[in-house]
């Protein structure tokens, strides 16, 4: 295509358009614009000559917050920090102040998170790429893609209780067990899902508008994006294979076979790619984690300074009701000393820096929010393009809100 | 000063001292239940045992459990001693710390819960109980014990104050040994061995001293509650603010325990000051905190009797100013101090009566016989008024009491009075000469003889809920801090007499109690200096 503006040079009997750029606000209430972001465009007829990204708008106070309740009471927001894939959240959290406890959890633990977790970023990256398709007039793939994420929300919410913010991990295990008929739930919708997912591809990839949108859009070359700090599918999207899985292993992910796709052209198409791709490699994730978890054994650890005792023991022991009354009154208290602890959230490199005094308060709780750094090379992605490249670049930034509380 | 090693670190240590003791001082604490530095040793709670590696060791037999034979085999370890028993001695070397010490904590620890009833939620020392501390720091295992507890008498009365739990108790003999080295009473023993362990009263007695209320400050754990606290807060919604008791002239350091949720005290707790009060507080000390809330002035009041009107706070200074400034003859004004206001409030009362033009100063000052009180050699002090030498002070002579004033109104010496305080005047119609003059304005925190005899009652904060400084009967300048805030318009006595000097036109102001402070110390150097110079 042409921009309109070239045809016009040509013609030697053309109108003198005024050339002074026009300032433009999008956002921060824009159907697009998700999670109340606003740019400030500079417009040099429909093409993007300078925009200045603000968040901002959406302040909680969230780590703040996390500095007046005990450890335990930060799971609620954390799940709401990139609340399409809280579980990875949750997750992250919890290993963080296992990390400081210098504690792990039971192997039965550790792959139940893994399996909780890549059902999460499954869902993370369905709702991605079908949002970006929607946006583009694709309605239907959205709401084909979609039902996937009720059919994994059914098993989280019969897991946790909870569909979206599940507040499900606990420092030193999960709150839960897994429920009876877990693996065969899982295993249920696992071909199912694999279908949906070539079933999205046959929708989208011969499609010629969302080839024009999305081929050649919103390019980020490896080299900013690295200095930029961009994690996750952006990242891998323009060809550098950095996974926290891969590169850090944490929990059991040394333990399974796969692989970290990435692109070429750092493209909105290649970003699309990717995370379709990685939808696969979670599913081959989950296939491997099922057959290794053991279907026996503590899910928990056993300590009653970590874990709170099981209800029977509170009320009818005094070890126990005491145990409780520590745990809720003044929370678990970890040892003084600071720890970084990352892991790959649904965005990227999500990690957690958390400062203890030894009381059972954070002293200081800092994100690193994969969001917020990606979204500082949404700038350098829309400048250039036409206006209307805004709405599928910035969508396949997959900036969450609640991530960039800041 | 000689040192010993504890844990690696040199700990110096007075002759006689106990290696607890002389850990307590340098701020280290070893688990312990029964030990207490204001009282004798008991050592019979066997959480503070410590092994001493220096010297001869002395090897207990024992039988280990032998994880991979799965049998008991005869095994050694090191005879563990109590560091509140344990002299130190230069150069002794001694573990709190190993895995030896932990051991055996851990298992005094699980001995103490063995047969302690699932209480927390209904007990009131819930949230400051030690049971409940070394529990996490030493224990944190769960019940091995499988068979019902053993069950012992719950909430008896030990007299009007206290109620007894012995299922709780730990029997550290703590309470016991308050009543006896304490108050040299010996109202409480113990009885029976083993499981069946309690504390007891003496026949015929009840828990009924002056001193009741630190057998509960001292117990460990929730065996002995309060009846005033009982169930009336959880400890863990209080703050505290460190106060002075007005019970008495001894002034005795206080925690004043309130909830800033709703602004209210619900408790004194002792302060440790070991030149005043050491550990300890009486029972009717205990209990001043109640007049924060209880027959508190909140609304000021012009006229007596059937003719009393309420005014709105903010009107009461300039109601004051009218009234003060109808007195013709302004030396006929009589100032009169309250022993039981800080000294700042009783400055600021003498700077006015200056700036005003009078120097009739007075004194209204509880008086012992009146009110029923006994001073006694532990702690009471006979003069039941906190301030009295800070009244006095601030004055910077000796001051003329009531009786003087009464003898004066009916002289036709004082026309009209400015009060300070609830205290004074006690007994049936002792102020009643002072019903006759118009004008007697009474700045006050609570009922009492002066504010009800006055012509206009202004309400003024309370010790807890403003700053200040009492002087004890030895001289000692203690401050307090605020612990809530005041009702609505209500402001401390100096400001509210700062606010009446501005509606008369006197050069009086203060802005906080930092600066009253300062110009009242700065007075009293002053003071102290002119004598010399003058020498």
């Amino acid at each position: 295509m042409e921009p309109a503006d070239e045809i016009l040079e040509d013609d030697d009997e053309a109108l003198e358009i005024p050339a002074d750029p026009m300032r433009l606000n999008m956002g921060p209430s824009h159907p697009a614009m998700h999670g109340t972001i606003r740019m400030v465009l500079d417009l040099d007829g429909e093409t993007v000559m300078n925009v200045d990204v603000q968040p901002g708008y959406l302040h909680r106070g969230f780590e703040k917050s996390c500095e007046r309740g005990t450890w335990a009471q930060v799971f609620p927001y954390v799940d709401r920090l990139n609340y399409v894939s809280p579980m990875l959240n949750n997750v992250g959290f919890a290993l963080a102040v296992e990390k400081l406890l210098d504690v792990k959890v039971p192997d039965r633990c550790q792959y139940y998170r893994v399996i909780l977790g890549e059902l999460a970023r499954i869902c993370d990256h369905f709702t991605c790429n079908g949002a970006s398709a929607m946006e583009l007039g694709a309605f239907t793939p959205f709401l084909w893609l979609l039902k996937v994420r009720d059919w994994v929300w059914d098993i989280l919410e019969k897991e946790s209780g909870a569909r979206m913010t599940h507040s499900f991990a606990r420092i030193g295990g999960m709150a839960a067990p897994p429920t009876e008929g877990f693996k065969d739930d899982v295993r249920a919708i696992m071909p199912e899902i694999r279908k949906v997912v070539g079933e999205a591809e046959s929708l989208l990839l011969k499609n010629r508008i969302f080839l024009d949108r999305m081929e050649g859009v919103g390019k980020l070359s490896k080299e900013r994006a690295l200095a930029l700090g961009v994690t996750g599918p952006v990242l891998r999207s323009t060809g550098v294979a950095y996974d926290v899985r891969k590169d850090h292993p944490y929990l059991v992910y040394d333990r399974f076979d796969f692989d970290v796709p990435v692109g070429t052209d750092g493209d909105n198409w290649d970003r699309f790619m990717v995370r379709t791709e990685e939808i696969r490699q979670s599913l081959r994730i989950i296939e491997q984690a099922l057959d290794q978890m053991p279907d026996e054994g503590p899910v928990s650890i056993d300590d009653p300074r970590i874990m709170l005792p099981e209800k029977r023991e509170v009320y009818s022991t005094i070890e126990a009701t005491i145990a409780h009354f520590k745990l809720v009154m003044e929370g678990l208290k970890p040892p003084k000393g600071a720890v970084y602890s990352f892991t790959e959230a649904g965005n990227g490199e999500l990690g957690f820096y958390l400062v203890s005094d030894g009381s059972g308060t954070p002293y200081r709780l800092r994100v690193r929010p994969p969001c917020w750094f990606n979204l500082q090379a949404a700038r350098e992605m829309i400048m250039g393009d036409m206006i209307a490249d805004i709405i599928p670049t910035f969508g396949s930034v997959n900036m969450i809100g609640g991530e960039c509380d800041r | 000063m000689p040192t010993f090693k504890l844990n690696g670190q040199e700990i110096p240590f007075e002759k006689g001292d106990t290696i607890i003791r002389a850990a307590w001082r340098a701020g280290i604490e070893i688990p312990h239940y029964c030990w207490h530095p204001g009282l004798s040793v008991a050592a019979n709670c066997r959480m503070c045992l410590v092994h001493v590696k220096s010297g001869r060791q002395m090897m207990m037999p024992i039988l280990k459990w032998n994880e991979k034979k799965q049998a008991f085999l005869p095994d050694t370890k090191p005879k563990l001693v109590p560091a509140c028993q344990q002299a130190a001695e230069e150069n002794l070397e001694v573990d709190s710390v190993g895995p030896e010490v932990k051991n055996a904590q851990a298992a005094v620890q699980e001995l103490l819960l063995l047969n302690h009833p699932v209480d927390c939620p209904i007990c009131d020392q819930a949230g400051e109980c030690k049971l409940q501390d070394y529990y996490e720091e030493h224990q944190a295992t769960l019940k091995r014990k499988r068979t019902e507890p053993v069950h012992k008498p719950k909430g008896v009365r030990f007299g009007p104050t206290i109620v007894y739990d012995a299922e709780r108790c730990i029997m550290c003999t703590r309470c016991i040994r308050v009543c006896d080295e304490l108050v040299g009473d010996h109202v409480l023993d113990m009885r029976e061995r083993g499981n069946r362990n309690e504390i007891v009263l003496a026949p015929g007695r009840e828990l009924d001293h002056d001193y009741t209320l630190m057998t509960e400050h001292v117990c460990p754990v929730g065996a002995l509650t309060s009846r005033d606290f009982r169930f009336k807060a959880r400890v863990w919604f209080l703050k505290s603010a460190e106060g002075v008791c007005t019970g008495c002239a001894t002034g005795c350091n206080t925690h004043v325990d309130f909830d800033p949720r709703y602004g209210k005290v619900y408790r004194l707790r002792p302060r440790d000051n070991a030149d005043v009060n050491r550990f300890w507080m009486c029972d009717q000390g205990m209990m001043t905190y109640r007049e924060v809330h209880e027959r508190r002035l909140v609304t000021p009041v012009l006229g007596r009797g059937a003719s009393a009107e309420k005014l709105l706070p903010e009107d009461a200074p300039s109601e004051a100013a009218t009234l003060l400034g109808r007195v013709k003859e302004k030396g006929k004004l009589a100032v009169v101090l309250g022993a039981g206001m800080s000294s700042e409030d009783n400055f600021v009362a003498a700077r006015f009566a200056k700036l005003f033009g009078t120097s009739r100063l007075y004194l209204a000052a509880r008086d012992a016989d009146a009110i029923g009180w006994k001073g006694d050699a532990i702690l009471k002090n006979a003069d039941p008024n906190p301030n009295r030498a800070g009244a006095t002070q601030v004055a910077g002579r000796d001051l003329a009491d009531l009786d003087d004033l009464l003898a004066d109104v009916l002289a036709g010496q004082v026309s009209s009075v400015v009060a300070l305080g609830h205290f004074g005047g006690e007994g049936e119609g002792k102020l009643d000469a002072l019903k006759k003059l118009d004008v007697v304005v009474c700045l006050a925190s609570n009922e009492g003889p002066l504010p009800s005899v006055a012509s206009l009652q202004i309400p003024v904060a309370s010790w807890a809920e403003t700053f200040g400084t009492f002087v004890n009967a030895k001289g000692m300048a203690q401050t307090f801090v605020r612990a809530i805030p005041a009702p609505d318009g209500v402001h401390p006595a100096w400001k509210t007499l700062c606010a009446i000097a501005k509606e008369l036109g006197l050069s009086l102001s203060y802005e906080r109690t930092g600066d009253v402070r300062n110009d009242m110390n700065a007075a009293a150097a002053a003071a102290d200096a002119q004598p010399q110079a003058s020498a």
